[in-house]
């Protein structure tokens, strides 16, 4: 089993098997049904799937944070994964726009690559 | 599979503060028997779905015991916004395998005056559909996970704000037409577009509203007294339950609850005389038109221009009012849709009646885009 996502570095699971990336984690691989699973550590580089600025918080805990871009990121290894886009005016991120990761205190976070 | 839908009913809908879960799912139950001609002492089977504004330990023990009755056949079904249309799916199975003769489908809440729409807000949005480990943290609205749908969908196929405010415009036009609906005031593409932005790029009259109600039907093994509403066919589509990681959210599960429900019925999706969409939000109704068949994929949003999905249009669409605008009071808000469909079918919806309507397609969907539900229903 899995243990816990590292908080050090971004880590996706990564199937022993096949070699390839998946993310949620799961007990086996979504694309050959493995069981050897690790956390391994992609490029950390991706793209802008979709997007989009929320304007109105969903509970007091992010009202400071209005407005803020939440976007599904494509990595480059292939797995989707729903994070923000930090460090750019919202109305400048668009679909495509190439992203590296930033570990945040929300957890792993994408900026736009330089 | 023989089954039939009997009867049809539904409570105050709106702002009923003075009543409670229990109140508004009793009177749309005796509304629905008393539509089907019927009294509870003969009902044999009780489908609910979960309610969240009271901590029901087993909801349709709950009901149950509220309504009085003892059924033999009794589940408590949530796959979430399908499960209006998942509750016949699974009636019509109980009447045909002969478990029960007389299955009453209700369910609805106090979702609006229960608590405030802030706390609505925060409620929804830590249900769990965004996942609380990976998804969560990072703040996303329910409205958020659907907006970036639509801004996929707009990337890929070049549809506008214009035609997602389009469809919350149509539908609000049949809800003016509709007696019971929450909210009736005409509006504008101007005035969708002018509304409070949300979340990009939705806006807050592109989406739901949040109502008190209780929706019922009757699903038996025979046509009833009214002018019978029979099932002829229903499919599901399952892609996902988190948004995050799904490669193509601008298509949906619609795909294949569309395929198997019309193959079922041997009917075509233009056979379809008026289609009851689920409309959570504006994106939701462009893409269920692609994915059932009703346009070719990318052309939802030209398909709703020009009064198309209209009253009087080629297709018209969520005749009720919708979640948009008639009711949208949590899991039950896809009943309505069955229950304005078994209406159109039977001629009874006055100025918003689709002349001739012989058959009717019922959808919804659960989650984000996730799970659909499918139904064609008929004059027998």
């Amino acid at each position: 089993m899995l243990p816990p996502r590292p908080t050090n570095r971004f880590m996706l699971p990564r199937c022993e098997g096949c070699g390839k990336f998946h993310f949620y984690p799961r007990p086996a691989c979504p694309h050959c049904g493995g069981a050897r699973l690790a956390w391994m550590e992609p490029s950390g580089r991706g793209e802008v799937y979709s997007h989009s600025t929320v304007h109105r918080a969903p509970s007091a805990a992010f009202k400071d944070d209005v407005p803020y871009v939440i976007a599904i990121v494509k990595t480059d290894e292939g797995p989707h994964l729903l994070s923000r886009v930090v460090g750019v005016s919202p109305e400048k991120v668009s679909i495509g726009m190439r992203l590296r990761v930033r570990l945040g205190d929300r957890g792993p976070e994408f900026e736009p690559e330089a | 599979m023989n089954a039939f839908i009997a009867g049809v009913g539904e409570s105050p809908l709106g702002k009923t503060p003075d009543l409670n879960a229990m109140n508004l799912q009793h009177a749309a139950a005796l509304a629905a028997l008393a539509d089907a001609g019927l009294t509870l002492a003969e009902v044999d089977g009780l489908l609910t779905t979960p309610i969240r504004v009271a901590q029901w330990a087993m909801p349709v023990g709950m009901v149950a015991q509220g309504l009085g009755i003892r059924p033999g056949y009794l589940a408590t079904l949530d796959v979430a916004g399908a499960s209006g249309t998942a509750m016949v799916h699974h009636a019509a199975m109980a009447v045909a395998t002969g478990q029960a003769k007389t299955v009453l489908c209700v369910a609805g809440q106090n979702q609006l005056t229960n608590v405030s729409r802030d706390a609505t807000v925060a409620q929804l949005a830590s249900v769990g559909w965004a996942h609380p480990e990976y998804e969560a943290p990072y703040g996303p609205l329910i409205p958020t996970l659907y907006a970036l749908v639509a801004q996929r969908h707009m990337h890929e196929y070049g549809t506008t704000p214009e035609q997602l405010a389009e469809v919350a415009v149509a539908i609000r036009g049949h809800a003016a037409l509709n007696p019971l609906a929450h909210k009736r005031e005409p509006i504008t593409v101007a005035d969708v577009l002018a509304s409070k932005m949300i979340t990009t790029p939705l806006h807050m009259l592109d989406c739901a509203i949040v109502s008190d109600g209780a929706a019922a039907f009757v699903v038996t093994a025979h046509p009833g007294k009214k002018k019978p509403v029979k099932l002829l066919g229903q499919g599901y589509g399952f892609t996902h339950a988190y948004i995050g990681e799904h490669d193509n959210i601008a298509t949906t599960g619609a795909v294949q609850s569309g395929r198997e429900a019309f193959a079922m019925a041997g009917v075509t999706p233009a056979d379809i005389d008026v289609a009851q969409l689920y409309d959570c939000f504006t994106i939701t109704v462009i893409a269920e038109l692609e994915d059932l068949g009703f346009c070719p994929k990318g052309e939802g949003g030209r398909f709703v221009e020009g009064g198309r999905i209209r009253l009087g249009g080629e297709l018209p669409v969520t005749t009720h009012g919708g979640l948009l605008s008639a009711a949208h009071p949590g899991l039950a808000g896809g009943m309505f849709h069955v229950v304005e469909a078994v209406r159109q079918l039977r001629g009874e919806c006055g100025a918003r009646q689709v002349r001739d309507a012989e058959l009717a397609l019922a959808h919804g969907n659960g989650g984000i885009i996730g799970i659909h539900c499918t139904l064609i229903l008929g004059n027998a």
